[in-house]
């Protein structure tokens, strides 16, 4: 007996008025002629679509607003991905959104000293008074011929991200648009492109899944489609075996069949270890790998195999992998590197044989994002392919296509110094020989921000003197914070787009009061999940409170006319002239118009009807705003086989992609392959630098000073590490598993605390090469011997009065993971290191 | 007569936390103080064994609506504060209720002070004579002077503590509650009234929850405890709890 909404969403319009409610009754519970008392209703209200970004599943929402306040969210009833409901995250955003410690007006410094724990000595300005200033500041390093040395640092984004992350340094002259994508991801992307040709995350057919392998993530509270997840869970329970690789005990973990806690950073030897069972069993999948040309299984624990007997059909080059890597990573040699035992690892390879190809292995960054995790993602991922499930039911899948415009060419509108000095290198150090960054398959096509603040700190590749940062907070986000304070420090002038005053904010030298997405933004941002890609709209369902202003467009709007009036017109003619309404024609007049034109030429193909684009009908831009999205057909099964993007359009197991990128790379930086993989740290010569292999973990501290490995993982109430100052984010921190309310804990075994002579409750100093930071010791028997972890999300020194035990003597609530580990990388894909046990730490009682 | 019940399945459950946040968006409950943490929904969490065979379940608890509710039984007032509605609510009147506690003493799922003992949740919460309901919405106090806005300055300019007050109507209690009275899940009624379910049930991501007539055998609640083993929480109580769990948090034997 389910009544209620999804009747009433049937029933009901669009913008379902008051809530006095129509749909079907139970009726045992309607009033009886006994029950004098009045119906009880809601104050009249109004559920409007907008889009949720605590994290990167970028659910399709609504918020139900009673007099112009958000009062209570749900997913979009349109949604394909999360049919209308949100996880924890999406509901907590009203304490961002109502935040006692939002900023409601610019604010410049006046104190001039610049430090961690230095107050800022922030005073309220005019919005006219910041601009300027920044204006100003932008216009000196243009005229004094250095416009490379403005710098936008990008943190999370919509799709709108384009006008100032790209348009605004690039007309302005400088190459500086940077991202902060590498600190969250980019290490799992590698495993599959340079498998499969596709840069991206994937996503997965739960539904028709036989064997779910969740490795290094926790899907059920973080990765990309939590509520498609969430809901699929409980049967996927029952339809097919779910095993979870994972050092820490995970909610997945809990609820799955086997959990294989893999010795940090090993999860490579496990990879290699289940593709030599797969093959040595006879378990690839023939209709996608092929088969021995007699039918025979040479593949023998120990030898070589003649390539010429075997015939591949949707792949390339097996039995070189089997040669070059394989053939002698039996189960045993894995058990005594991952520490799970040979009969387990044997195991899991041959029920995920039989289950092939409707296998799910889900990868994850706890798997990727390490040093030399690059190599371990290939070789997760290429279990996708032995098993033939990449792209098949019941297995990791592709996206199907958004159609939506890039933004209007803005080459007509650079002077000669934008043209020139906007092709400089950018700052992060990517396609230099250390720094593959192989995003794409190009030298240098992805981001290395963490790599910045070192560069920052000794002015390379040249001195920066401006910097406008938006939703950004590396020296909290990013590993190896010191560094970032430090670097902070020398800039002279930092501008700082935000909604709260962080600790990024604490160096900058104005702070520029921005809108909180998803209630107060418009934009949009593209999703995929459950088979289905979207496109949804962010929308400001109530009005902002106070003047503040939409970071990716109406900021840059509103600074090209200041740059115009100080005599740089360019921008400011580019906006006007380029971004008319695509319906009307209309010349935007201001940062609101140009915003929603700007929305409109992106999104036209959407709602244009020009072309079928299939998937959902929209009829209008109206019919668009008022829906809030728009669903995709589903993705076709099968449909990149013959056609992956890689240079045999096959799935490559020796990947000739990675062949050709690494020696492109190589020969730009006029060196070898070899010498660029020992650089870049990595242990591979000579052909292995092509194939999913195992490379050693590398580590931050000697065992016997940090006898004990660091697992880092994320709170499921984050919403990017911008919740913490929400009560509710502290209320609730206890639904992470080993966590308490308002409260920081480091997971040690008990074992562990025995030795190191803590225990539960203490208050600890947890020390890695770079850093001690304290929090409290909480006994786990989730975590092995020799391993601590630590949720991610706690150890604000900024940011308000709820995330920071005590905001104006910058004292932290706990201790940031971030300030624990050191800057180190997966260079091949420009990633940040942050798991596979690379740091190193001992505990100590205070 | 109906009498109103819930199955939580813990199989489809992640623990997630949902429930209990949606639950404070559509019941405007206070932050935890005072010893009370106003978690209408709420959850209990338990961990058992050693590495690596750890099993971990989350409990997801709301007020249990019992048939014999302990907390009616004992309200001293004369047309009882609590009491329970013909279709087998546990309902609090807030204009008749008199802070006493009897209630939050005597219900099996509530303790008087969550910061003592071992509980980890209470089905009741009192608003203490001395508190002020969302005092978070009252504090005059800039973090930056003259720069951020203050919960006060929010409660202002949105005309509403807490500003993000869901604002309905019941006869029985208000969507903010007065100090000097107790408060706890009233299941919803004013939804339910409405052919709504619960707000935690519409809420949950995994479909956990399943409300409905405990004494149809045809509805979709007593077909699932026909065919699952159920348990509910403290039977011993003898308060014949209406909030039933089926099967497992864990897979794993």
């Amino acid at each position: 007996m389910k009544f209620g909404r999804r009747s009433f969403l049937k029933a009901g319009a669009l913008t379902g008025a008051a809530l006095t409610l129509s749909g079907p009754k139970l009726s045992a519970l309607s009033r009886s002629g006994k029950d004098r008392n009045p119906l009880p209703s809601y104050a009249k209200g109004e559920w409007k679509p907008t889009s949720c970004q605590g994290c990167t599943t970028w659910c399709p929402a609504e918020v139900f607003v009673q007099n112009n306040r958000a009062v209570k969210v749900r997913g979009n009833r349109y949604s394909k991905q999360n049919d209308g409901y949100l996880c924890p995250k999406g509901h907590l955003s009203l304490q961002q959104l109502y935040d006692p410690d939002r900023i409601k007006v610019p604010m410049k410094r006046t104190n001039p000293k610049k430090g961690k724990g230095v107050d800022p000595k922030f005073v309220p300005i005019t919005w006219d008074e910041a601009l300027n200033t920044v204006a100003d500041k932008m216009m000196e390093v243009r005229n004094a011929g250095e416009p490379e040395a403005f710098v936008v640092l990008r943190g999370r984004y919509s799709y709108m991200r384009d006008i100032i992350y790209d348009t605004l340094p690039k007309v302005f002259g400088s190459p500086n648009g940077i991202s902060h994508s590498s600190i969250c991801a980019e290490a799992e992307k590698f495993g599959s492109y340079f498998t499969e040709g596709y840069w991206d995350y994937r996503d997965y057919d739960l539904d028709n899944t036989k064997y779910l392998l969740i490795w290094g993530c926790d899907p059920l509270s973080s990765n990309r489609m939590i509520p498609s997840a969430i809901k699929r869970f409980g049967e996927v329970l029952d339809k097919a075996t779910v095993t979870v690789v994972d050092p820490r005990f995970s909610t997945s973990a809990a609820k799955g069949h086997h959990w294989l806690p893999v010795k940090p950073g090993e999860d490579g030897a496990l990879a290699v270890a289940i593709a030599h069972i797969i093959l040595v069993n006879g378990l690839w999948h023939k209709e996608f790998v092929g088969d021995f040309k007699d039918g025979k299984n040479l593949f023998i624990p120990g030898q070589e195999v003649d390539e010429t007997m075997f015939v591949e059909k949707e792949t390339h080059g097996l039995v070189k992998w089997w040669n070059l890597e394989l053939k002698d990573k039996t189960a045993k040699w894995a058990a005594d590197k991952t520490l799970i035992e040979a009969t387990v690892i044997k195991k899991t390879a041959l029920e995920m044989g039989a289950a092939a190809p409707n296998v799910i292995v889900w990868l994850g960054p706890g798997a990727a994002m390490h040093v030399r995790g690059g190599y371990t993602a290939m070789a997760i991922h290429a279990l996708n392919g032995l098993l033939g499930s990449s792209d098949n039911e019941g297995g990791p899948l592709a996206t199907a296509k958004i159609p939506v415009e890039a933004f209007p060419n803005y080459d007509n509108y650079k002077d000669e110094l934008a043209k020139k000095h906007s092709k400089m290198p950018k700052i992060d150090g990517r396609g230099t020989l250390e720094f593959p960054a192989l995003a794409k398959g190009k030298s240098g096509g992805g981001v290395v921000l963490n790599n910045v603040a070192d560069n920052l700190l000794v002015n390379k590749p040249y001195p920066v003197k401006v910097i406008l940062g938006y939703m950004n907070n590396f020296n909290f986000s990013a590993t190896g914070t010191d560094r970032w304070d430090k670097a902070l420090e020398t800039i002279p002038f930092i501008a700082h787009l935000t909604t709260h005053a962080s600790e990024f904010s604490q160096y900058a030298d104005i702070i520029l009061p921005s809108t909180i997405t998803k209630f107060e933004k418009l934009g949009f941002v593209k999703t995929k999940a459950n088979r289905y890609a979207t496109c949804t709209l962010i929308q400001p369902v109530v009005k902002p409170m106070w003047e503040a202003y939409m970071d990716e467009t109406e900021v840059p709007w509103m600074l090209a006319e200041k740059l115009a009036e100080r005599g740089y017109t360019k921008l400011n003619e580019y906006y006007i002239n380029e971004f008319k309404d695509p319906e009307t024609g209309k010349v935007p007049t201001n940062g609101k118009e140009f915003t929603e034109y700007y929305l409109k030429i992106a999104t036209a193909p959407i709602w244009d009807g020009k072309k079928d684009v299939g998937g959902d009908k929209i009829n209008g831009w109206k019919d668009f705003m008022q829906k809030g999205m728009w669903n995709s057909s589903p993705y076709k099964f099968k449909s990149r086989w013959g056609k992956y993007k890689t240079e045999t359009h096959k799935f490559e197991f020796y990947s000739e992609t990675l062949v050709k990128s690494l020696t492109e790379h190589a020969e730009k930086n006029k060196t070898t392959v070899d010498n660029v993989l020992e650089v870049a740290k990595y242990q591979a010569r000579g052909e292995h630098a092509f194939i999913p292999h195992y490379e050693e973990p590398f580590r931050w501290g000697s065992f016997e000073e940090y006898p004990l490995s660091f697992i880092d993982f994320k709170s499921r109430l984050n919403r990017e590490g911008r919740s913490a100052n929400s009560p509710w984010y502290q209320e609730f921190r206890k639904v992470d598993i080993g966590n308490s309310a308002w409260d920081d804990h480091i997971l040690v075994n008990p074992k562990d605390a025995s030795k190191y002579g803590v225990n539960d409750g203490d208050t600890v100093k947890v020390t890695s090469v770079v850093a001690s930071i304290q929090t409290k010791v909480k006994l786990f028997e989730g975590v092995r011997p020799g391993t601590v972890a630590k949720c991610y999300g706690q150890g604000h020194w900024a940011y308000g009065n709820v995330a920071a035990l005590d905001y104006k003597n910058s004292v932290p609530r706990g201790g940031n993971n971030n300030q624990l580990m050191p800057s180190d990388y997966d260079r091949l894909s420009g990633s940040t290191a942050r798991n596979g046990g690379f740091t190193g730490v001992k505990i100590e009682k205070v | 007569m109906p009498r109103l019940g819930m199955i939580i399945d813990l199989q489809k459950c992640v623990g997630c936390g949902a429930c209990a946040i949606a639950c404070k968006t559509e019941n405007n409950t206070d932050l935890r103080h005072d010893g009370q943490t106003f978690n209408w929904a709420d959850f209990q969490f338990s961990m058992e064994g050693e590495f690596p065979n750890v099993k971990y379940t989350a409990l997801p608890v709301l007020c249990n609506h019992c048939t014999d509710a302990a907390c009616v039984a004992v309200c001293p007032v004369k047309d009882k504060a609590m009491f329970k509605t013909e279709d087998g609510i546990t309902m609090h009147n807030d204009e008749r209720c008199i802070g006493c506690r009897r209630c939050q003493k005597a219900c099996p799922y509530s303790v008087n002070n969550i910061d003592e003992g071992n509980a980890q949740y209470s089905v009741i919460s009192f608003n203490s004579k001395k508190s002020v309901p969302h005092e978070f919405f009252e504090n005059k106090e800039e973090l930056i002077a003259g720069c951020t806005i203050s919960g006060a300055g929010l409660a202002k300019i949105s005309g509403s503590n807490p500003p993000h007050k869901t604002d309905y109507k019941h006869t029985d209690y208000d969507p903010v509650r007065r100090k000097g009275v107790i408060e706890k899940c009233i299941f919803c009624a004013h939804r339910v009234k409405n052919g709504e379910d619960p707000y935690c049930v519409v809420s949950c991501p995994s479909r956990a929850r399943v409300v409905g007539d405990l004494d149809d055998p045809n509805s979709e609640i007593s077909m699932l405890l026909k065919k699952y083993e159920s348990f509910v929480l403290k039977p011993e109580a003898g308060t014949k709890p209406n909030v039933h769990y089926i099967r497992s948090f864990q897979k794993r034997s």
